[in-house]
C-alpha cells in the first residue's frame, strides 16, 4: 500500500530549507525574478506569480519566511529532540509553540502548501486516500495531507491532536484514523455545543485535561515564563489582526485580498511567534501606505465582498488577485472570523483560560461549532459584511463542509432579511482543482456582480415609467 | 391488538409514519415528541407520560422540499426525513430533542426549526469523547433534559419514576436481544429484514403495547426455522431504516443475521438497570454515553471494532456488508477501518456507499451483493 514516490511534507520542505536560509532580502528580490524567468515547472512560476505579485509588495517575503521557518523547524524537530504534532487548523498552535519539546504542523496548511506551489498540486495524496477506500466526500483541506501520510513513505509526526469533534465530522474523522493507522497517540479537544458559560466552562475544563496529557506525552510542564513569552507574541499579532481588520473597513479596501490567505496563513501556524509579528507587521505596512496613496490595483473598487467559508487555493493564489483586478475586493473569508482576544499574561491560570478563549473562538469551533451552527455563522457574516460595508456575501461552496452547506440557505436567507444583501452560493472544492474549473468560477462570480450587486445600486425603473417610455418610443418612430 | 400473525401486524405498522398506535395514542390526548440519535434516553420522556418517536424516513427516497434548505452535499437519509418533516408528515409530533449526532442531523434539525418552529424543543449536548469530564458533563445534560420535560409536560419526575422506566426498558431491551438471538442462531428464526421492522415499531409505539407484542414474537418464533440460507451476513454502518434495501440482500438467498446498526443492535445494547447505583440519571449517563458504539464518538475505535467481532463471531457470518450513505462522512470513514480490520482477519467484507431510499440505484447495489455471494460461495468450495 505504501508507495516510494516522495511524500508531501518532504517535498515541500527540501524545497523550503532553502528559503529558510536565505535572508528576506534576498527571497523578496528573487521570488518575482524566479516567476519572471519562467523557468521549471509551471506550477512553481505560477506560484511564485501569485505569492510575489505586487498586491502582496513587501508582505510576500516574510509570510514566506515565516512558512519556511515553521516547515523546517518540524524537518529538524527530532534532531533538536523535540516532537511533532499535528493538529487541525482550528486548534491554537501558539500553546504548542510554548513547549520546548514541540513544534506544531497543521494539516490544512500544509495541504494548501501543496494544492498553491507544489507540482501536481497533492492530488496524487488525494488519490492515494482515495484507493484505500476512502469516501470522495472527504475534505481535500486535510486529506491530501493525510493521504501522503497514509500512502507514502512520508515525515509522520509523533502525535495528532483533535480539535474538530463538535466543530466538524470529517475533519475529526480523518485524523482519527491516521492516529489509528500509523498507531500513534491522539489527544483531544472537544468543543462543546453549548453558548452558555456552562459549555465555555466544560471547554476549559477540556483544555485543561489536553494539557495534562501533553505534558506527559511531553514529558515536560508548561513553564509558565514560556508560555507568557508567546502569550505576549500572540497578543502583539492581535493587535495587529484588528489593525488590518480596521483598514480593510477604507473604501478601497486599502489591505491586498491575498491578505486574507496570509493572515490566517499567520494564524493556523507560528501566531504567538517572532515570524509571525514580522509578517502581519508587514502586511499592516503595506496596507497603510495603500491607503494614504489611494492605491487600488484596478481602475475602481467594483465590489466588496466577503467570503462565508474559505477560498480557492489551487489557482497558485492567483484567484485572490484575479478578483482584486477585476475591482472586486474579497474582505476576508470564515477562516479570518476568529476575533482573538488579549490574553491576560498575569497568572499561569489567566493565560490558560485565555487560550481555551482563543480556542473557542478559532474559525468553524466559533461559528459551526456553536449551539446553533446556522446563528454563530450569521452572526459572525452580518458582523464581518455590516463592518466592512459589504455589497455580497460568497459562499464558495467546498464540497466536504456538510456542517456549513447544511444551513447555507438560513445563511442567505438572513443575510437578505437583515442586511438586505445577496449571497453567492458556488461549487468548488477549495483545494482540488477537479471538481470546478477556475474559469467558471471567475465567470460566475463576474456575472453575479454585474447583474445582482450592481444592479442592486442602480435606481428601480417602475413599471409604469417604462411602459410610458415604450409608448414615447413608439409615439416617436 | 395483533392477534393471528404478530409478524404481519408489524409489517404493516412499521412501513407507516403515523401508525396505528401512535394514532391511538394521541386520540387518549397522549404527547408525542420526536428524538433522532440512540443516545437520547428514552426514559425520560417515557416516565414523564409522552411516547418517545425515533424519527425515520422509511426508505421514502423524496426530498425536494428538504433540498431548498439542505444542500447536495447532506445525506439523503436527513433530506428524506427534512422532506416528511416539512411537508406534514411528521406534524404529529409535539416536539422535538436535537441531538448533536452528526452535522447533517444538526443541520437536518436546525433546517427543521427554522421553518416550522418546534413547539417544545430541547437540544441535548452529547459529548464525543468517554471520560470522566465528559461524563460529569452528560450527567448535567441529562438533568436539563429532564428539567425541560417536566416543565413543558407538567410532571415533576421522582426517582422511582426513572426507575419504574429504565426497568421497562430493560425488559424490552431484553427481549429485542431474544429476538436477535433467534435471528442469529444456527437455522434462523427471524429474518433480518423482519427483524429491522420489529426495531422500527419498537421505537414507534408506547412500551405498554410493545411488551406484548415482543413478548408474542419471541414466543411465537421459537420453534421457528429458516433453512437453505445461501450466506449469513452481518449488516453494519451507517442509519439505516429502509427494510426494502435488506429485503433486497435477501432476496439473492442471503439471510442478514445480525447487525451493528443504529437502527438495531446497537440502539438496545445499553443495559441500565444492571446498575446497582442509586442516582438513574447518573446511571442513564453511564449507559448511553458509556455504551454509546457510534462512529461520532472519538478515541474508541476498539469498542466499536470489538462490537462487530462480537457480532460476526457469535452469529458465525460469512460476510459482512458495510454500508453509509453518500456523505456521510463519520460512517465512510469508519467502514475503512473496521473493512481493513476485517480484511486482516480474513473475513469477507463489501463495502457500500450508496444513495439513501433510491431505487434506482438497487440495481447497481444487487449487482455488488450477488458478486459478494459468489465470493463467499467459492471461498466456501
Amino acid at each position: 500500500m505504501v508507495k516510494k514516490s516522495a511524500g508531501l511534507f518532504n517535498r515541500l520542505s527540501s524545497r523550503l530549507i532553502l528559503v529558510d536560509l536565505l535572508p528576506a532580502p534576498v527571497v523578496a528580490k528573487a521570488g518575482p525574478f524566479l516567476a519572471s524567468l519562467k523557468v521549471g515547472p509551471p506550477e512553481i512560476h505560477s506560484a511564485l506569480a501569485g505569492l510575489f505579485s505586487p498586491q502582496a509588495g513587501e508582505a510576500a517575503a516574510p509570510f514566506i519566511k515565516m512558512i519556511a521557518k515553521w516547515v523546517v523547524n518540524a524537518r529538524k524537530a527530532a534532531g533538536r529532540g523535540k516532537k511533532v504534532i499535528l493538529v487541525p487548523f482550528n486548534f491554537p498552535t501558539e500553546l504548542i509553540h510554548a513547549f520546548e519539546s514541540a513544534e506544531p504542523l497543521t494539516s490544512e496548511v500544509l495541504s494548501t502548501l501543496a494544492a498553491s506551489c507544489l507540482v501536481g498540486q497533492g492530488e496524487e495524496y488525494w488519490d492515494m486516500a482515495m484507493a484505500m477506500g476512502m469516501p470522495d466526500h472527504l475534505c481535500s483541506a486535510n486529506t491530501i495531507e493525510l493521504g501522503s501520510m497514509l500512502g507514502c513513505k512520508d515525515f509522520s509526526p509523533q502525535a495528532i491532536i483533535s480539535s474538530a469533534p463538535g466543530g466538524c465530522d470529517v475533519n475529526a474523522k480523518m485524523h482519527e484514523f491516521v492516529a489509528h493507522h500509523l498507531d500513534i497517540p491522539h489527544f483531544f479537544l472537544q468543543k462543546p455545543p453549548d453558548d452558555t458559560g456552562r459549555g465555555r466552562k466544560q471547554y476549559g475544563v477540556y483544555l485543561k485535561s489536553l494539557i495534562k496529557k501533553l505534558e506527559a506525552f511531553l514529558g515536560e510542564a508548561l513553564r509558565e515564563d514560556k508560555l507568557r513569552s508567546v502569550l505576549e507574541k500572540a497578543n502583539r499579532c492581535t493587535e495587529l489582526h484588528y489593525e488590518l481588520f480596521d483598514l480593510q473597513k477604507a473604501v478601497p479596501c486599502p489591505v491586498p485580498n491575498i491578505f486574507s490567505l496570509f493572515l490566517y496563513g499567520t494564524r493556523f501556524t507560528m501566531w504567538g511567534t517572532d515570524e509571525g509579528i514580522k509578517t502581519l507587521e508587514a502586511m499592516v505596512q503595506v496596507s497603510k501606505r495603500r491607503l494614504a496613496e489611494k492605491a487600488y490595483p484596478a481602475r475602481r473598487e467594483v465590489a466588496r465582498c466577503v467570503w462565508a467559508y474559505t477560498s480557492y487555493y489551487w489557482d497558485f493564489l492567483g484567484f485572490f488577485n484575479w478578483m482584486e483586478e477585476q475591482g472586486y475586493s474579497h474582505l476576508g473569508d470564515g477562516l479570518d472570523l476568529y476575533f482573538p482576544s488579549p490574553v491576560d499574561t498575569s497568572t499561569m491560570d489567566s493565560m490558560i483560560e485565555g487560550l481555551a478563549g482563543s480556542a473557542w473562538n478559532m474559525p468553524m469551533t466559533r461559528q459551526v461549532g456553536a449551539e446553533s451552527m446556522s446563528k454563530a455563522w450569521t452572526e459572525d457574516m452580518i458582523y464581518a459584511a455590516k463592518n466592512l460595508k459589504a455589497d455580497c456575501v460568497i459562499y464558495c461552496g467546498h464540497h466536504s463542509c456538510k456542517q456549513t452547506w447544511s444551513v447555507v440557505s438560513i445563511l442567505r436567507s438572513e443575510l437578505q432579511r437583515r442586511l438586505g444583501i445577496p449571497l453567492l452560493i458556488l461549487q468548488g472544492d477549495s483545494w482540488i482543482k477537479r471538481m470546478t474549473p477556475i474559469s467558471v468560477l471567475q465567470q460566475e462570480i463576474d456575472e453575479f456582480v454585474k447583474n445582482v450587486v450592481l444592479n442592486k445600486s442602480r435606481p428601480k425603473r417602475s413599471i409604469k415609467k417604462r411602459r410610458q417610455k415604450k409608448l414615447e418610443a413608439q409615439a416617436a418612430s | 391488538m395483533i392477534r393471528q400473525n404478530p409478524m404481519e401486524g408489524i409489517l404493516q405498522e412499521a412501513a407507516v409514519l403515523e401508525n396505528r398506535y401512535v394514532r391511538k395514542w394521541r386520540h387518549g390526548g397522549g404527547m408525542v415528541v420526536g428524538y433522532t440519535c440512540v443516545a437520547t434516553p428514552v426514559e425520560i420522556l417515557e416516565a414523564e407520560g409522552v411516547l418517545p418517536y425515533r424519527v425515520r424516513a422509511l426508505g421514502a427516497p423524496d426530498t425536494e422540499v428538504a433540498d431548498a434548505h439542505l444542500s447536495r452535499f447532506n445525506c439523503s437519509f436527513c433530506r428524506s426525513c427534512l422532506h416528511l418533516g416539512l411537508t406534514g408528515a411528521y406534524d404529529f409530533l409535539d416536539g422535538m430533542i436535537e441531538t448533536n449526532g452528526c452535522d447533517h442531523l444538526r443541520g437536518m434539525i436546525e433546517n427543521w426549526n427554522y421553518v416550522k418552529d418546534f413547539t417544545f424543543f430541547h437540544y441535548l449536548k452529547v459529548p464525543h469523547i468517554v471520560d470522566q469530564d465528559s461524563m460529569s458533563f452528560f450527567e448535567e445534560e441529562l438533568r436539563l433534559y429532564k428539567e425541560a420535560v417536566e416543565k413543558r409536560f407538567g410532571k415533576t419526575l421522582t426517582e422511582e419514576d426513572l426507575w419504574e422506566q429504565i426497568r421497562t426498558q430493560d425488559r424490552i431491551r431484553e427481549n429485542l436481544h431474544k429476538i436477535y438471538q433467534l435471528r442469529e442462531q444456527e437455522n434462523p428464526a427471524v429474518t433480518g429484514a423482519e427483524a429491522l421492522m420489529i426495531f422500527l415499531l419498537a421505537t414507534a409505539i408506547p412500551s405498554r403495547d410493545l411488551e406484548p407484542i415482543l413478548e408474542k414474537i419471541v414466543e411465537d418464533r421459537k420453534d421457528h426455522a429458516f433453512a437453505g440460507v445461501r450466506a449469513r451476513l452481518l449488516l453494519g454502518g451507517a442509519a439505516t431504516d429502509e427494510i426494502d434495501f435488506v429485503k433486497e440482500i435477501e432476496s439473492l438467498g442471503a439471510m442478514v443475521v445480525t447487525d451493528t446498526l443504529c437502527y438495531g443492535a446497537r440502539a438496545f445494547r445499553p443495559r441500565p438497570a444492571g446498575n446497582t447505583e442509586r442516582d438513574p440519571i447518573n446511571v442513564l449517563a453511564r449507559a448511553y454515553l458509556g455504551e454509546l458504539l457510534c462512529p461520532r464518538m472519538f478515541g474508541d475505535f476498539q469498542s466499536r471494532e470489538r462490537f462487530l467481532f462480537d457480532a460476526v463471531k457469535r452469529a458465525k457470518v460469512d460476510g459482512v456488508v458495510l454500508v453509509h450513505n453518500k456523505f456521510c462522512d463519520i460512517h465512510g470513514v469508519d467502514n475503512v477501518a473496521l473493512r481493513m480490520s476485517l480484511e486482516k482477519a480474513g473475513i469477507p467484507v463489501l463495502q457500500i456507499e450508496k444513495e439513501y431510499g433510491a431505487k434506482a440505484d438497487l440495481g447497481r447495489m444487487r449487482t455488488r451483493f450477488q458478486a459478494f455471494l459468489e465470493r463467499i460461495e467459492e471461498r466456501h468450495g
